[in-house]
């Protein structure tokens, strides 16, 4: 894995060429333009949605797709497709979040762990593999019947069951480049651990987190929607495509319309940050897709 | 290789207790007890007292743990104080539909993803293989709940072709009743393997004793079926190891959406209803679950792959 | 290495039919394809929405156990399937109120319990009613047999049950609901005087055959029964907590009945697949939002008539109860005594009362929050009192809580408005009873404190005059009313849907009796 030695400088030309070098590839072309409108739509919801997503009109409930509701209505008569792109901002609102601050986290503790005194390793990975071994929605359970659910709630959640995934892949690079040449250089010219860690390091390994991070969001935006479905996910009234789904499957034989609003995007934007997860992976290198 | 095993089996034990303790320490932390969740209003004062006591809640946290794990190296679980029966057989009674659902989804998608990934390593850059491919990821992206979701109302409420409900009865009956389940949870599996063994086959059949297979004329199938596909194969177990972890959470949703019993459902009830004992015990079985299974991956790799004992 | 693989050209249009197909074949017209039921082999499917958690009626948690015990065991009086509530004898040969603390009663001479336990005798009912009362068995159930103080023994099959005062909910609850049904007392002290998930001895028509944990359980006709037989061999009772997923597998024909959600109304209403039908029971539940009258933010009387006057109950029954359901008066449904035919605070909101209401309060920038169980109906409910809150200017934040949580709101006192459901027994005192001073903190969760309320609550279950009984539970309910501290919402229903191969026996309010279920 020598080959992810970096020059420290990745400059901006150097991130068009990665985003040309993805739309190049048919499938990584794909994955921007569903990423693309998927947050396009999320920044500027509040222009695009034809209704107040939270504004009811219970006499115009559950209807079909029409020209005025373009997915039809829901039980509260709120048109779904405004909640449906509102959903998208509350989705990325947690997603984005949660991964970074995994990511930080990850990264911190992964470094350390890949750097620190072998005792400390050691504790850091039994607590990564503690976490882990929970199953996600059991730790959720306790978590939101501890502090209630909210949207810092999921955050929290995802962000918590995220962090060993990138503690372990930063810490295996760290240890991988730790004995590289280059560091073992910079060791010997007598660089502070600060210098070697933060200077020469860690922009070598936040491009491989970066990418699980893209990889990631489907994930996290999937569980985002497995908690709401299960009534722990975001407070009411506040539209999730994982409500809209528990919403919608209470009502199914009623109108199928929410069931597809809120199952579509999710689909959509899996399969949309998995294509441009995995063509990244390959611009950036392709090695790395044996890490995870 | 002795010594690595039992240092990973440590480890093992080690995470387990460690998961137990947080998980005790969380959901007592959590407000609500069992008594009147379980008996609502007439759940009376003195009889919660009564029964908190029998269950032990009205002791110091300390003194609960330690009560809690000697009984745990007896191999007791502790009891259920409504239906007075043993938590061990409450746990165990519901795993197997677990194991059930998460086996049946391992194995089929196992299958189809080995032989997706074995034929489109061996034709290489067709047609064929970028089908293959475009299914593969796409396969990956399918969230197990939506995918339950969606083929619970297409397969058994439109089409009426698989049951809705419940495990069955009998072999026929119950592998009836779990091709749906373990079609939400398995789905993405496909995906993951499929890839896997094509890229380490294709690595594999690279490789000079296959090269020199070929130069003895054995014919390809016998080439990729048997002597590629023994190596390629590898990295698929550890991948599975790692993966039931993850199963087990997709299983939850499965179980809910299918009304399937099962550990998932019964966390998720038990939870709910503060049945501490049974909390307990379902967490302590489907952490081990997961520990010993990545366990023993480990071990596995480590036997196949000697480099993968230095611990990184 | 460098592999090409995932520049595949096909994906998108792969996923694309993909998506099209399951997008598709989700819209399909209901009962598309639908199946012939599958099950023509004798036995009843009947969904209940727990699962078994003892065999024992002193510590039966409710209605899903109660539907297995009233099968395999004999009560002196059951209640009787129909629109009305009554009883009819089961055990009993002979029941006669003697005064009005003394019930005399006979039983049948055919009725034994298997295990080789012999006849049923007044020895067993006088162990079946004490061990109830009893503080060593710990029942959850004693507070069902209010005032019993012994039964008397005297003849073989005949005795008295003696009562420390007049109680009218024996005849309601007492006798013919959980706490009635008559155990072995031979067999229940040989197994240590408690019962398992595994019974000890029965005597109903049905025996229960097996039971497998969150699967289903199993009874099977009882061959020793001597009454009239039952209709059906055998009866499983399927655990689905979901009415979506019963429902979905009722249309699937993997259910023979079960209840709906008030959401399906409108579709059964317009057919029932498999040639099944449709029956829209009223029910006995009552929903209700509450306020915490010790909460510092609701001291004021005229802030909380505010939010009484502000809550569109119509609003809520037609988007949250899918117009399947009639608003509530009170406490106590139709049908029972102490019913109230009018509210104090009309169902339809009154936003200019409820505006002037809160302008005399002189309370500015209200925010509350309001407390509910994460299931769909009351999501949908709290958003509709959230919306119309808002209109007189008060913001409500809604905590979405898991059952857990929720059910331990008792000990809350941060609590302040709370959307809430209580299930209910067909006697009022039943109702009234979690809404006392002495329950504050408990199950009330108002923190209702109200000395008449308190008094007539005690003196109406002792009262045997029905009429005057009738007006004291009437008067009780107003005083919950004034206070502010309730604005009563709905009963709710029972729909319940059944195959065409099923006469079903219900009760009033829609719960199965199954040992009266017949065959179409």
């Amino acid at each position: 894995m020598t080959d992810i030695i970096a020059d420290t400088s990745k400059s901006r030309s150097e991130l068009a060429i990665i985003i040309a070098g993805v739309a190049r590839d048919p499938l990584g072309l794909i994955g921007l333009i569903i990423v693309g409108s998927i947050v396009f739509s999320a920044i500027f919801a509040s222009w695009i949605v034809p209704y107040d997503p939270i504004a009811m009109n219970i006499p115009d409930r559950m209807q079909g797709p029409s020209g005025t509701h373009l997915l039809g209505t829901d039980q509260l008569g709120r048109d779904t497709f405004s909640r449906v792109i509102a959903g998208g901002q509350v989705a990325l609102k947690v997603a984005l979040p949660a991964i970074f601050g995994a990511m930080t986290i990850g990264l911190t503790l992964g470094m350390i762990a890949g750097y620190g005194p072998k005792w400390l390793d050691n504790f850091l990975m039994l607590l990564f593999d503690t976490i882990r071994s929970f199953p996600t929605v059991m730790f959720a359970l306790a978590v939101v019947a501890l502090v209630g659910t909210s949207l810092q709630t999921v955050v929290f959640v995802v962000m918590a069951t995220s962090i060993p995934t990138y503690g372990r892949v930063a810490r295996t690079q760290t240890l991988t480049l730790r004995n590289s040449e280059f560091i073992l250089a910079e060791r010997a010219m007598g660089a502070s651990m600060a210098r070697i860690l933060g200077v020469h390091m860690l922009p070598n390994i936040i491009g491989v987190l970066a990418v699980l991070a893209a990889m990631d969001i489907p994930t996290v935006i999937a569980l985002e929607a497995g908690l709401s479905f299960l009534g722990l996910g975001v407070k009411p009234p506040t539209p999730s495509w994982g409500v809209l789904l528990k919403d919608g499957y209470a009502l199914i034989r009623q109108t199928p319309w929410l069931v597809v609003g809120g199952g579509l995007p999710i689909i959509l934007a899996t399969l949309g940050f998995t294509f441009l997860g995995e063509i990244l992976r390959d611009v950036v290198d392709p090695k790395l897709r044996k890490n995870r | 290789m002795i010594q690595f095993a039992f240092k990973r089996f440590a480890l093992a034990a080690l995470i387990l207790v460690v998961a137990v303790t947080v998980m005790f320490l969380m959901i007592r932390a959590v407000p609500g007890d069992p008594v009147s969740i379980m008996l609502g209003p007439r759940a009376t004062p003195e009889l919660k007292a009564r029964l908190i006591a029998e269950m032990g809640l009205d002791q110091s946290l300390p003194k609960q743990l330690f009560i809690y794990f000697s009984g745990l190296l007896r191999g007791d679980l502790g009891v259920d104080v409504f239906s007075g029966r043993d938590v061990t057989t409450i746990v165990f009674e519901q795993l197997p539909h677990t194991l059930k659902l998460i086996f049946s989804a391992i194995l089929w998608s196992a299958l189809l993803g080995i032989g997706l990934g074995c034929y489109a390593a061996a034709h290489p850059n067709t047609w064929i293989d970028r089908a293959a491919a475009a299914i593969s990821v796409s396969f990956i992206a399918a969230p197990a709940f939506v995918v339950a979701l969606l083929s619970l109302l297409v397969f058994a409420v439109y089409l009426q072709w698989f049951p809705a409900i419940g495990v069955g009865e009998g072999f026929w009956d119950t592998a009836w009743h779990l091709v749906l389940p373990s079609l939400a949870i398995g789905l993405s599996w496909v995906g993951y393997i499929a890839r896997l063994v094509r890229a380490s086959m294709l690595e594999v059949l690279g490789e000079n004793h296959i090269r020199t297979a070929r130069a003895f004329g054995l014919s390809e199938r016998r080439i990729v079926g048997i002597y590629a596909l023994r190596i390629a194969i590898l990295p698929v177990v550890t991948v599975i190891g790692v993966g039931m972890g993850f199963l087990l959470s997709s299983a939850v949703f499965t179980e809910i959406v299918f009304a399937r019993p099962g550990l998932g459902k019964l966390v998720i009830d038990s939870i709910t209803s503060r049945n501490y004992p049974i909390v307990m015990g379902a967490v302590l079985v489907s952490t081990a679950l997961f520990v010993i299974s990545t366990a023993v991956a480990d071990l596995i790799n480590a036997i196949l792959d000697p480099r993968a004992r230095s611990g990184t | 290495m460098r592999l090409e693989w995932k520049k595949a050209s096909v994906g998108r249009r792969n996923f694309l039919r993909g998506a099209t197909a399951l997008g598709a074949a989700s819209m399909l017209p209901m009962g598309w394809a639908s199946r012939a039921m599958a099950q023509e082999d004798g036995v009843l499917r009947i969904r209940s929405y727990g699962d078994l958690s003892t065999m024992d009626p002193a510590h039966s948690v409710g209605v899903v156990d109660e539907n297995i015990h009233a099968s395999v065991y004999n009560k002196l009086i059951q209640y009787k399937p129909g629109t009305e509530w009554g009883w009819q004898m089961d055990a009993a040969a002979m029941i006669e109120q003697a005064d009005a603390t003394h019930i005399n009663f006979a039983l049948r001479d055919d009725i034994g319990f298997t295990n080789g336990h012999g006849a049923m005798t007044a020895e067993d009912v006088k162990f079946s009613f004490e061990r109830i009362i009893a503080d060593a068995t710990e029942s959850p159930n004693k507070p069902d047999m209010g005032p019993l103080s012994h039964v008397e023994v005297t003849g073989e099959r005949e005795g008295t049950i003696v009562l420390n005062d007049p109680f009218a909910p024996l005849w309601t609850i007492a006798l013919p609901y959980i706490t009635g049904n008559i155990v072995s007392k031979a067999a229940t002290e040989a197994a240590g005087g408690r019962i398992g998930t595994d019974p000890v001895a029965e005597s109903g028509p049905y025996l229960r055959a097996s039971w497998a944990a969150k699967e289903k359980t199993v009874l099977k006709r009882n061959p020793d029964w001597k009454g009239d037989a039952p209709v059906w061999d055998t009866i499983e009772i399927l655990p689905i907590d979901d009415e979506n997923t019963a429902e979905i597998a009722f249309d699937a024909g993997e259910l023979d009945l079960t209840r709906v959600s008030l959401g399906s109304v409108e579709r059964y209403r317009g057919g029932v697949p498999n040639g099944g039908a449709l029956i829209e029971n009223p029910s006995l539940y009552y929903v209700w939002l509450g306020m915490n009258l010790d909460h510092p933010k609701l001291q004021n009387i005229k802030l909380r008539q505010a939010i009484q006057h502000a809550i569109d109950v119509p609003s809520i029954l037609q988007a949250a109860y899918f117009s399947a359901a009639a608003p509530s008066t009170g406490i106590i449904a139709p049908g029972l005594i102490g019913h109230r035919p009018s509210e104090l605070v009309a169902p339809a909101a009154d936003f200019a009362k409820a505006a002037e209401l809160l302008a005399e309060s002189g309370e500015t920038n209200v925010s509350l929050t309001l407390d509910v169980l994460n299931k769909t109906e009351f999501t949908t409910t709290a958003q509709i009192i959230q919306a119309t809150l808002a209109q007189i200017g008060i913001t409500v934040e809604i905590n979405l809580l898991e059952s857990g949580a929720f059910w331990s709101s008792g000990e809350n006192e941060n609590l302040q408005l709370v959307l809430n459901r209580f299930s209910m027994a067909p006697d009022p005192s039943y109702a009234t009873a979690w809404f006392t001073t002495e329950q504050a903190g408990i199950w009330n969760w108002e923190r209702f404190r109200n000395e008449e309320f308190d008094m007539l609550h005690k003196a109406a279950s002792a009262e045997s005059d029905n009429a005057k009984r009738d007006e004291m539970y009437r008067r009780a309910q107003d005083l919950m009313e004034e206070s502010g501290a309730y604005r009563f919402i709905t009963h709710e229903a029972t729909p319940v849907v059944h195959s065409s191969r099923v006469a079903p026996a219900l009760r009033p309010d829609g719960l199965p009796l199954l040992r009266y279920f017949g065959k179409a």
